[in-house]
């Protein structure tokens, strides 16, 4: 399973890189502009009860994607999850009205529901993570932006730790395989065989960062601090 | 309140990079509604039976729904940070109303079950914002909070087994079932005069 995600993710993490070259140029002030855009969009959905108020919207949201440009994968990610919401929300409507009337009031409430999520998705799949992490850091405290950066930071480090301990107990003869994994009966040993051991490994990381930290005076002034030589761009 | 150490802000930071890990690795594989509410529950769980203080699991909620924001994952719109952080904050106030949360099975399904209800708030929330009827949104909600109570649940039956393994490895010590947070995790300045008499 691990291996196909990393490839799958390989796949993502290009796609997703190659969209995001148009912002990368920016600074941090174009995305917290961008940032203020997609949530005026998504509040404004709220408030759009007619057909013209949300064409309107729409059409904000179009020239939204022309600018930010996501690859393919997001579409279709999108649609999925357009289609579903589409779907449930439409029955709901037609069980309660009747398909006369349900039908129309069901993909407006849809349509709706849909401008109020899209407008975020594009910003969060469109802007480098690392943009994203210095404009909460802004808000943020700096402890909280410290362990948040960080942990992000690791994430490479402790996904090829999970593929490695998957990829050892599954030759011990883990039922942990993705058709083993369809039947819920197995999530437990999912949990002993692979989950238990990250969890140890996670607190070692933990104890590690935070003495590296300490040995770099990490936590003696109260706000952000940088060490030595790390420039601050 | 004592400020909380670096190292516990980091685990807690690494659980909320596990819900965020297994629910985009699990979204390629199972397309059943509220199947994440699994990992976002077990984690919770874990994390504030490992570092016993009051916000531990709306910390980490609260990291994870930071997180979901930067790594593109979720799709609750404005209240994403709501969808990780209600859960938190339910197993939170359970932990410091039930003591021995963490060893009873039939506690710990009560309290997943809880915390997988949340998201009845959230959806409702979004679609009583958005103006829908009243009664499509009652069911709409009933809907995606039932099969996220119901992988709550499952996510509660694991915990205890869990929490035991993790006792038994040092990683949650503590005879009473209560984690005691003066052991479950070392003081820094212990680790570094240990590290300096080395």
């Amino acid at each position: 399973m691990f291996l196909i995600d990393s490839k799958n993710q390989q796949k993502d993490y290009q796609i997703r890189k190659a969209s995001k070259v148009s912002l990368s140029r920016y600074g941090r002030s174009t995305v917290w502009v961008w940032f203020v855009v997609a949530l005026v969009l998504s509040f404004f959905a709220f408030g759009a009860k007619t057909p013209v108020a949300l064409t309107w919207l729409s059409g904000g949201d179009i020239v939204l994607f022309a600018v930010h440009r996501p690859g393919h994968r997001f579409i279709r990610r999108m649609f999925k999850v357009v289609c579903w919401q589409v779907g449930l929300i439409v029955t709901l409507y037609c069980l309660r009205f009747g398909v006369a009337e349900g039908l129309l009031s069901g993909l407006t409430t849809s349509w709706q529901l849909c401008l109020a999520f899209l407008p975020g998705a594009i910003f969060i799949e469109t802007v480098p993570e690392h943009l994203i992490t210095r404009m909460l850091t802004d808000v943020m405290p700096s402890r909280s932006a410290f362990v948040l950066a960080t942990c992000l930071n690791f994430i490479p480090m402790v996904l090829a730790e999970a593929k490695s301990i998957y990829e050892g107990q599954v030759l011990r003869g883990a039922r942990i395989l993705p058709k083993d994994l369809a039947n819920p009966g197995n999530w437990a040993e999912m949990l002993n065989c692979l989950v238990v051991p990250m969890m140890i490994h996670s607190m070692k990381l933990a104890q590690e960062i935070a003495l590296a930290a300490k040995a770099r005076d990490f936590g003696k002034k109260r706000g952000r601090t940088a060490w030595p030589g790390e420039s601050d761009s | 309140m004592r400020r909380m150490p670096l190292k516990e802000s980091l685990f807690l930071g690494f659980c909320a990079v596990f819900i965020l890990v297994f629910r985009a690795i699990f979204r390629l594989h199972l397309h059943i509604p509220g199947h994440a509410m699994f990992f976002t529950v077990f984690f919770l769980f874990i994390a504030r039976a490992s570092v016993n203080r009051l916000p531990a699991a709306t910390f980490t909620g609260m990291l994870a729904g930071l997180g979901a924001l930067v790594l593109g994952i979720g799709k609750a719109g404005p209240i994403l940070f709501a969808k990780f952080m209600l859960p938190g904050l339910v197993i939170d106030l359970c932990a410091l109303l039930i003591p021995g949360l963490f060893q009873s099975t039939i506690f710990c399904l009560v309290v997943a079950a809880l915390a997988g209800s949340t998201k009845f708030l959230d959806t409702w929330v979004m679609d009583w914002l958005i103006g829908m009827d009243r009664k499509v949104m009652l069911q709409h909600a009933l809907f995606e909070s039932g099969t996220a109570m119901l992988f709550g649940l499952v996510a509660g039956l694991f915990v205890v087994p869990v929490f035991r393994k993790l006792r038994s490895h040092g990683i949650i010590p503590g005879k009473s079932g209560i984690p005691d947070s003066s052991q479950s995790v070392q003081p820094e300045n212990q680790s570094t005069s240990k590290e300096k008499q080395g």
